[in-house]
């Protein structure tokens, strides 16, 4: 498999130590799989350590999905999860950024009922 | 069997390569969330698909109907014709962004609160009381198939499918883990649903540790890692249907549970005990673990306190 293929999936596995020795191996952390997305937009949402290691390679957190026009921020808020959303927003995500039905993060942070991720981005 | 809307579901990542077929993290382009997706390659004959799949189909979407919140949701079932020798089933889940482990591994550095690891076993167990009561076993608990959401809800993935696969499986060799094997498995006698109890207790160990119980690197060393704490078991618990003497490893007796597992309470530690009981059949069951007094304890602490 090639690298792209195998930091995709130790992404989406939420395998942080994989996903740290996949990039010292030399893999790309903005490429993408043979679905045409990157770590960053498959990864385990609720895998705070593969989301920090990623952007600290310096993953691009503004990708959007090719077909439904989210990013990573607004799957990490969907989902909940405050430590993710936190990071991505450090790393530059932008939380005005809307999906393809002109969606905010904070609105699937409501929507899913995830009132301390709504807070929050709603703060910044 | 409904015809596949796979334009509906767009894989975006491998998540698992089992021995079955693939496992995909995938979008529902329809309500924008991410599901599981998985493959699975069944032969056909000029009847369609064999009786015994679509019966464990139909025992998966109907258990779906009870809505247990502890197990992850059947979404969808589709069926695509690959060959005149080949159907492929995909069964559509609900996707959790999260499994156990990364959940242990993100626990500060004290480890999980002892209520908190109280309240994750009661959902673990609830999930595997559920199964149980409705005649499926899991065979292959692990923290990686215990999914935990944001809200910290527990919900068990990859069950039910072990017969589906055992009909079909293409036996490509995979690793598996042995680590949460019972030893029934292990020294390949005849098992049923008190292998989820041994997983479950190894698991229950884990949440404390936040390191395995039993890591073995083949059959016999993970017998004998487990034997060091529980101790060899009698010659009459020796299950005879089995080619692996009794004879092969060392007579030792068993050693505090505590050694292994400090942190956890009296309580906690007799459940624990008779989750990693040796025969099968004197392992206590999903249900009665529920109703041991290691879970009566807190309620009484919470009536109290309010
Ligand atoms: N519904 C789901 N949501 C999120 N992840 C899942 C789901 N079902 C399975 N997975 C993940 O996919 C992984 C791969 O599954 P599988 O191919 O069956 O491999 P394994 O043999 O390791 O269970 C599982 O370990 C689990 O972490
Ligand atoms: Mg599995």
């Amino acid at each position: 498999m090639p690298l792209q293929e195998q930091l995709t999936s130790a992404a989406a596995r939420g395998e942080a130590a994989g996903v740290e020795e996949l990039l010292r191996a030399g893999a790309q952390v903005n490429g993408v799989n043979r679905f045409g997305r990157t770590a960053l937009q498959v990864m385990m949402m609720g895998s705070s350590p593969v989301a920090r290691l990623l952007l600290a390679h310096g993953a691009d957190p503004n990708v959007a999905d090719g077909r439904t026009g989210a990013s990573p921020l607004h799957d990490a808020a969907r989902a909940g999860f405050l430590d993710t959303v936190r990071l991505l927003v450090e790393a530059g995500a932008d939380p005005e950024a809307r999906d393809g039905a002109r969606s905010l993060p904070v609105d699937l942070a409501k929507r899913n009922g995830h009132a301390e991720v709504a807070a929050f981005l709603e703060a910044l | 069997m409904a015809h596949c809307t796979s334009m509906q579901y767009e894989p975006v990542a491998e998540i698992g390569g089992g021995a079955y077929g693939t496992v995909y993290k995938a979008r529902d382009t329809e309500s924008g969330k991410f599901v599981a997706l998985k493959n699975v390659r069944v032969p056909t004959d000029q009847d369609g698909l064999p009786v015994s799949t679509v019966r464990e189909v139909a025992l998966l979407k109907r258990l779906d109907q009870f809505d247990h919140p502890n197990v992850v949701r059947l979404m969808d079932v589709c069926a695509t014709k690959r060959s005149d020798q080949e159907t492929k089933v995909t069964l559509v889940f609900e996707h959790v962004d999260q499994d156990l482990k990364t959940y242990l591994d993100k626990a500060p550095a004290a480890g999980l609160s002892p209520d908190r690891v109280k309240d994750l076993m009661r959902q673990l167990l609830s999930g595997i009381t559920f199964l149980h009561s409705n005649r499926v076993m899991h065979r292959d608990l692990k923290p990686e198939n215990i999914l935990v959401t944001s809200g910290g809800q527990v919900k068990l993935a990859d069950f039910g499918l072990a017969r589906i696969y055992s009909c079909h499986m293409a036996l490509t060799p995979v690793v598996v883990t042995l680590w949460y094997r019972p030893p029934e498995v292990l020294l390949q006698s005849s098992y049923a649903t008190p292998v989820d109890i041994w997983s479950t207790g190894c698991i229950f160990a884990e949440m404390f540790r936040r390191k395995p119980l039993f890591r073995g690197d083949s059959e016999m060393d993970q017998l004998g890692k487990i034997f060091e704490v529980i101790g060899l078991p009698p010659e009459e618990e020796w299950p005879t249907d089995v080619t692996v003497s009794r004879k092969n490893f060392p007579p030792l007796s068993a050693r505090p549970i505590t050694d292994f597992v400090p942190d956890i309470n009296e309580q906690g530690a007799q459940l624990l005990l008779k989750m990693l009981t040796f025969d099968p059949l004197k392992r206590i069951s999903a249900l009665n673990a529920l109703e041991h007094p290691y879970f009566q304890e807190e309620e009484a602490l919470i009536q109290t306190n309010s």
